[in-house]
């Protein structure tokens, strides 16, 4: 089977800063993937770059063994399959309720099926009671768990998750990484791609590690390989708290 | 001793011709100011400097325009508009779109790119990002429409050229307000002003409920 | 949501129009222009609703500055015109703009001042000699003057009178603007500078009424009427139907026809303002069977010995002042 995401060779530059330089990762079904790294190592931009918000300088990518160039229709309908949770918790000026209910309005759900699906989603994130307040009224941690059921609610076979917890208290993400192991078991050809500086929310939670440094991929581990042999020097120096970001 | 004024006549003249130059100027203004903030285009930046260069258009050069277009001897006077209500409302409306154009280029400019990235991020086609933007960017919109309406109602100069100011016909407050003032009845002519400012209020208030009202 | 609210207010405003459009339905219309002296003066409110029960029709009135109402009688947008600038109609009909020019009624220009009257106006022997009286002290720092510089037919009046003394139109521009102030204005708003800044203009007797009948212009007087050259005469001009297809000319002949007319021109003369009859109704063929008794006197007399003029008209064409 062909890798869920297929990244060859991509590079992207912003003014004189090169963000990602000539980056070849290749991310299999069902794996819930960490990209670590400093802050500015380009982790974000990569993750901009495979959910088509950047388009990258050059390289290709590939969904299941597809190639999708950014700005095309193609593209447009990948984007529709994938789900993305910011750092910073967004939610539009509206109700809770509705918030959720707007990422399948606009793939032209039922009314009725957006209503019963809603109903479902704020019950398993427990904001069912905040239902008709306004999304700004709430704590940051409940804007989050609001981000992500409105990230995953139309089923992405694609999750990205970038530096989700940052600025989140402990209960609120422990929540959010059980939904994020529950989302990835449901359904086996789905996969997660995780950002993060967190070593022990990687370890946590995934499968398989990347370490990113300065634009670019330096190592690519299993998880259990990452942490006890690092190939990398910048990689054990990661793990052991060594490095200063 | 002034000129009799049919008060209410006048005063309904008055919603009625601002008010369709602000619907017309919003309908127009409003999505050609989200399309110019929302998308990246070559000139954007001198199309926005035009825009706002616009606010300070003159009143009289537009009833002017106007003028000219639908006076009898011009090119489309054969449709007999100068001196009616319609008229005033052209007139108006061309005054109106530049404000309403231009706030609301600024309103969707300043919604937060995390906003716009996200509902892209969700799947949003090009047209559903537009008009969830503009829904985000909601109370700056309906402040252009309030704006708008500002200049309309109290619109003088290209009212009075356009409209003539004929008795039973064209007469809305201000140009009232004016004829009484030349007239140095300037007491009836504060009473009109003080019906023009309470009438407005009544439309800001409106104005201001569908601001608050849409937040959900 | 949004769309419900602008289906609602496009359904009100919608209505709204609707019932004010209903509100003008009229058999036939006539438009016509004037200027804002003439339609201040309230002399049409007066006479019209008269004209339009008797032909059923429904007359318009555009009221602005002599010059756009000739502009709108050349644009055909105005069937009728009822001004007062004598030279310039005569041009505006040559040119083949306009018809069937016909002498309607007249008032009088005044020239007006502050109580002191520095350039000893009240003694002139005309409103020529006065202008250089004021000339004379103007030019010495010692009086003011404002015009209203705006080709109106007040303006046109005055700059026939510097032609007298010998200063064309340019000339007159070119004044110095230390005692001679081109304001741009209406009347009303000129007679509010004299006021303010102890000047003389030339201004139509109506709208000086208006003003000291609302207690404007305590400081001001009337300091010379009565001339025969200070006559304002009002015409009425047909805009040329031939140029257009959609003037009202059969209207606007009708209208031309009962306002010099015995009955219309009895009814101007009815019309009184400020305890004055304001137009002396002056068409062809026209005559009064009673002698017209016209008392002029000064609006204001003031503490000081300020003597006062009365001027008799008889059967308006005569002048007579006695100095009382």
């Amino acid at each position: 089977m062909s890798a869920a995401i297929d990244l060859k060779g991509v590079t992207k530059q912003f003014n004189d800063v090169t963000a990602v330089k000539d980056v070849d990762v290749s991310i299999a079904h069902g794996e819930i993937f960490g990209i670590l790294g400093p802050s500015g190592s380009g982790k974000s931009t990569l993750l901009r770059i495979i959910d088509f918000l950047e388009t990258p300088d050059t390289g290709k990518l590939f969904f299941d063994g597809v190639e999708i160039c950014a700005g095309t229709v193609a593209a447009g309908k990948k984007m529709r399959e994938i789900g993305m949770v910011l750092q910073k918790p967004v939610v539009l000026n509206r109700s809770v309720a509705n918030n959720l209910a707007y990422s399948l309005f606009i793939r032209g759900w039922d009314e009725k099926k957006i209503d019963a699906r809603v109903d479902k989603e704020l019950r398993r994130c427990g904001l069912s009671d905040r239902r008709r307040k306004n999304a700004r009224t709430l704590s940051g941690g409940e804007m989050q768990r609001l981000s992500f059921a409105r990230s995953t609610v139309y089923g992405p076979k694609i999750l990205l998750l970038d530096e989700f917890a940052a600025n989140l208290d402990p209960r609120n993400v422990g929540l959010l990484e059980e939904q994020i192991r529950r989302y990835s078991s449901e359904d086996p050809s789905r996969t997660v791609v995780i950002v993060t500086h967190n070593i022990f929310q990687a370890k946590r939670l995934c499968t398989r590690l990347a370490l990113m440094w300065d634009g670019e991929i330096v190592e690519i581990s299993d998880k259990n390989a990452f942490f006890e042999n690092p190939r990398d020097p910048r990689s054990s120096a990661f793990v052991k708290g060594d490095l200063v970001y | 001793m002034a000129i009799e004024y049919d008060v209410v006549g006048v005063t309904l003249l008055s919603l009625y011709v601002s008010g369709c130059a602000t619907l017309l100027g919003s309908a127009i203004g409003i999505p050609l100011g989200a399309l110019i903030g929302l998308r990246e285009f070559g000139g954007k930046g001198l199309i926005k400097t035009i825009t706002y260069t616009m606010y300070g258009f003159p009143p009289v050069i537009s009833g002017l325009v106007v003028y000219f277009l639908f006076s009898r001897a011009g090119p489309l006077g054969s449709f007999g508009i100068l001196f009616t209500p319609t008229a005033m409302i052209i007139a108006e409306t061309l005054l109106v779109i530049p404000l309403t154009t231009g706030i609301t280029i600024t309103s969707v400019s300043e919604v937060d790119k995390s906003i716009k990235d996200t509902v892209r991020a969700l799947g949003a086609t090009p047209r559903q990002s537009v008009l969830t933007v503009m829904r985000e960017a909601w109370v700056g919109l309906v402040m252009a429409a309030m704006i708008g309406f500002g200049r309309c109602i109290a619109e003088v100069g290209a009212a009075y050229m356009v409209g003539g100011n004929i008795k039973g016909e064209t007469v809305v407050l201000t140009t009232a307000i004016m004829t009484e003032t030349r007239q140095g009845e300037f007491g009836y002519a504060i009473g009109l002003g003080v019906v023009l400012i309470l009438v407005a209020m009544a439309v800001f208030l409106f104005l201001r409920l569908l601001q608050e009202k849409e937040m959900l | 949501m949004a769309i419900s609210v602008a289906v609602v207010a496009i359904l009100a405003v919608s209505a709204v129009g609707v019932y004010l459009m209903s509100q003008g339905e009229q058999p036939a219309t006539l438009r016509m222009a004037t200027t804002t002296s003439t339609w201040d003066s309230g002399l049409l409110s007066f006479i019209l609703p008269v004209f339009e029960n008797e032909s059923n029709c429904k007359v318009q009135v555009v009221a602005v500055g002599s010059g756009q109402a000739m502009e709108l009688g050349k644009n055909g947008d105005v069937d009728i015109l009822m001004i007062h600038s004598p030279a310039a109609e005569v041009q505006f009909v040559n040119d083949g703009y306009g018809t069937n020019r016909t002498q309607l009624m007249y008032n009088w220009f005044v020239i007006v001042g502050t109580n002191g009257d520095p350039a000893g106006t009240r003694n002139a022997t005309n409103s020529t000699d006065a202008f250089q009286r004021i000339y004379d002290n103007g030019t010495v720092g010692n009086a003011v003057f404002v015009s209203r510089a705006d080709n109106s037919g007040t303006h046109s009046k005055e700059l026939t009178i510097w032609a007298k003394l010998g200063y064309n139109k340019t000339e007159v521009a070119a004044f110095d603007s230390d005692w001679y102030k081109q304001s741009g204005q209406g009347m009303g708003a000129v007679l509010d500078m004299c006021e303010e800044m102890d000047a003389y203009t030339l201004s139509d007797d109506a709208t000086y009424y208006s003003k000291v009948d609302l207690d404007l212009v305590p400081h001001l007087n009337i300091t010379l009427g009565g001339d025969s050259a200070l006559k304002n005469q009002y015409s009425v001009i047909l805009v040329n139907a031939s140029k257009w297809s959609h003037i009202n000319a059969t209207i606007a002949k009708d209208f031309l026809t009962w306002i010099t007319s015995q009955d219309g021109q009895d009814l101007i003369k009815s019309y009184e303002k400020y305890g004055h009859q304001l137009f002396v109704p002056n068409a062809p063929g026209y005559s009064s069977t009673l002698s017209l008794q016209r008392v002029w006197t000064s609006a204001l007399l003031t503490d000081m010995a300020v003597s006062c003029s009365k001027t008799r008209f008889v059967l308006g064409t005569e002048l007579q002042r006695c100095a009382c």
